[in-house]
């Protein structure tokens, strides 16, 4: 008893100085690491990975664009998948950047994640985030997640928020992408913040031509679609507030591996971050949506436009 | 649904790209497939028990849908050209180790003893009466496994690789029919001219078998 | 691994997986309805024609060579362009679904009919048959297990693509590999993918049976 007191105290007069050199080595070698070069090297390249859906690709482009123009040799791979195939590629090592989403992203690492704010966020993110992987400062383009329904759809069951849509609760057919069933900003959220029960949920696409098809048929009454879809507008249909803020800000964030986070990236994509508006963005997507030209012609056009790919 | 032909002028060197990545993905499944099988059919045409065994297992795995592959190949080989061919290779191998068995099979008794009795070992008969003699089977099978590749790349379009069917998710998402048929018209074409070019290879590599025509 | 199958076992037998609009049996249901119907209008055009061209001898280079090229027909692609022209319908489904399935009728049915001793053919016909009952009372008989061995082919093919109408937003066992997918629930993929594979050795074997009895009442 008296032996393991001791031993136990000398145990832990050893282990102080021990500790505490420990800490003050950490606390150095990260300050130094910050002033240098941030700890990743962007020298050898990068791959940029894009999701499922038009605007992502879009934005792949124009991260490709500005990095080029920083002398960052870039490799764009369009049309990976979902969230839930990037990021995993991302810390497998297959690709080693994304344009994420604030909000879809701080939900998709930290599931109860409770900060809606865009500072309190991006602190949130950074912390949540796996090791090896690390946001860098959001822009200014946002593109939400939003449920649409038809006008005619609002007008009979008297939608105009989602809160509204529990007065129909079983009666209604709900269509997003696949993964939207199993998301908190989806059919788990609705459930969870406003006690949305559907009739069914149909597995359609990202604000693509199935779930927009299917709103305008009538195969579904309410759509998941982006905020940045141009069609919103065209064909007059109506998004339902939320005033219990379930769909948290997306401001579109880069997320970027360690191992390539250097500071010739930060500044090239914060460059970039701070120039594209929302309504840009949504220009964008109509180019290559409508007119049909190429996203990596469209970003490098943008890029170009507002200087941000003069070298230096 | 109209053409825009000048996106097509416009895209010549991304289609040539999208082209040569189809081919080589397709390519490599049939290399490995025949890698693979080869071996395979030899255990299987000498050790009849094992035979059922594994031409019945290469048509189980011929039932499983290709997109199902290529995901769970996912914790393996990731958003890879690897992962692409691992899938595609699986595909290759029902046709492959039939036809290669079958074309062991039919080489005659007669043939193998004569070269037995001629004092060739085991190996260099196999090697130099029984492939050659099998030849003409086991190249019709590789003819149909790279037309059924040449196929069956573009589904790697959903874990974001797959060559020309990149240009049916493009068109898809978009709602721009111009892609799409060029995808389609140019796997076609691929097909067409890799099926002629294997003729060829099979028509130099069996000499023996013209004068018969 | 072990966890993963063990998932697996769970997800197969669970009984609140089976159940509801898109639990296994109805996904079940829909993929035999697409797969059966896509077979049946396939055989529907690839039978007759197989016949035609193997009674006749005419045009057996076309379509021979027609067919081979059909089976280079990239699924994915014929999905999204009949999508393109139709809109969301059933159409995209089935047109790929066809088409993937005719080119092996048509090879396997003009083969058996090729493959119908000559002589046989001619005693028929010295006998006093008619055109179209040396057809249907020698060559198609002698021809049935070829014609048999292309149908087995077809199901086969048409029951592991069938999993892309799922890709055009229609339901079928494919919805648990392209939801899996987007969700990276692996577990649910691998339940799709072997519901599948199980759909596709059960109908297999169905039609051999089927093949059996029909030997055995022609040789009886």
């Amino acid at each position: 008893m008296n032996r393991r007191t001791l031993l136990g105290g000398l145990f832990a007069a050893a282990s102080v100085p021990a500790l505490s050199a420990c800490s003050s080595g950490i606390t150095s070698l990260d300050s130094e690491g910050t002033t240098t070069s941030g700890g990743g090297s962007s020298k050898g390249g990068l791959t940029i990975g894009t999701a499922n859906f038009t605007e992502n690709q879009v934005l792949g482009y124009l991260y490709a664009a500005v990095l080029d123009a920083a002398g960052v040799k870039t490799t764009v791979r369009p049309n990976l998948g979902t969230r839930e195939i990037l990021i995993p590629a991302i810390k497998g090592g297959d690709i080693d950047l994304l344009p994420e989403y604030q909000g879809a992203l701080l939900h998709y690492v930290a599931p109860k994640a409770t900060a809606t704010e865009e500072g309190e966020m991006q602190n949130a993110l950074t912390m949540a985030l796996p090791a090896g992987l690390q946001v860098l400062p959001y822009g200014m383009a946002e593109d939400s997640d939003a449920f649409a329904v038809t006008r005619e759809t609002a007008e009979k069951y008297g939608l105009t928020s989602l809160a509204d849509l529990k007065k129909q609760n079983g009666k209604l057919v709900i269509g997003a992408a696949a993964e939207v069933k199993t998301r908190q900003v989806g059919a788990v959220g609705l459930k969870d913040v406003y006690g949305v029960e559907f009739k069914e949920f149909k597995s359609l696409d990202s604000s693509g031509p199935l779930v927009k098809g299917a709103l305008k048929k009538g195969d579904v009454d309410v759509a998941n679609l982006f905020t940045t879809d141009t069609d919103i507008q065209a064909e007059g249909w109506v998004v339902l507030t939320d005033p219990k803020n379930l769909i948290p800000g997306q401001h579109v964030v880069p997320l970027i591996a360690d191992r390539k986070a250097d500071s010739t990236v930060r500044k090239a994509l914060a460059g970039l971050g701070n120039a594209l508006t929302t309504a840009d963005l949504t220009e964008l997507n109509r180019q290559v949506d409508k007119d049909k030209k190429d996203p990596e012609d469209v970003a490098r056009a943008y890029a170009e436009r507002k200087g941000l790919t003069a070298t230096g | 649904m109209t053409i825009d032909w000048s996106w097509i002028s416009d895209h010549t060197d991304d289609l040539t790209t999208l082209t040569v990545s189809h081919l080589q993905a397709a390519l490599s499944a049939v290399l490995f497939g025949l890698l693979i099988s080869l071996p395979l059919a030899v255990v299987a045409h000498r050790v009849r028990p094992l035979r059922g065994f594994l031409l019945g297992l290469s048509n189980v795995l011929f039932t499983i849908p290709s997109i199902a592959v290529f995901v769970l190949l996912l914790p393996v080989s990731g958003l890879t050209r690897t992962t692409t061919v691992i899938g595609l290779t699986i595909y290759t191998l029902v046709v492959l180790l039939r036809n290669t068995v079958e074309g062991l099979d039919s080489v005659p008794t007669k043939t193998k003893e004569a070269a037995k009795a001629m004092g060739t070992r085991p190996l260099r008969t196999l090697l130099t009466v029984e492939f050659p003699l099998a030849l003409p089977v086991i190249m019709a099978g590789v003819r149909i496994a790279t037309v059924m590749s040449i196929s069956l790349v573009s589904v790697a379009t959903y874990i974001g690789d797959g060559g020309l069917g990149q240009l049916f998710t493009d068109g898809f998402q978009r709602n721009f029919p111009t892609p799409v048929i060029v995808g389609v018209v140019l796997t076609l074409l691929l097909a067409v001219v890799a099926d002629a070019a294997l003729v060829a290879v099979q028509y130099a590599l069996t000499p023996w078998t013209r004068r018969r025509a | 691994m072990y966890e993963l199958f063990k998932n697996l076992g769970d997800w197969l037998t669970s009984g609140e997986q089976w159940a509801g609009p898109d639990g296994i049996a109805t996904r079940l249901a829909e993929h035999l309805q697409y797969s059966l119907l896509a077979t049946l209008i396939a055989a529907a055009i690839g039978l007759p024609l197989g016949l035609l061209i193997g009674h006749t001898g005419k045009g057996a280079f076309v379509a021979i060579n027609l067919s081979s090229f059909g089976r280079a027909l990239p699924t994915v692609g014929l999905v999204v362009l009949v999508f393109l022209a139709s809109g969301l319908s059933m159409w995209p489904v089935y047109v790929a679904l066809v088409a993937l399935a005719v080119p092996a009728i048509v090879t396997n049915t003009y083969a058996g009919m090729t493959a119908v001793d000559p002589d046989v053919k001619d005693a028929a016909r010295g006998q006093g048959m008619r055109g179209h009952q040396v057809l249907f009372q020698v060559e198609l008989p002698l021809a049935l297990p070829l014609i048999m061995t292309g149908l087995r082919l077809a199901l086969i093919q048409v029951v592991a693509t069938a999993t892309i109408a799922a890709y055009v937003s229609f339901g079928g066992l494919g919805r648990y590999v392209f939801d899996g997918l987007a969700q990276r629930d692996l577990v649910q993929v691998m339940g799709g993918a072997v519901l599948v594979a199980v759909v596709a050795i059960a109908l297999d074997l169905a039609l051999s049976a089927l093949q059996r009895v029909l030997f055995r009442h022609r040789t009886a």
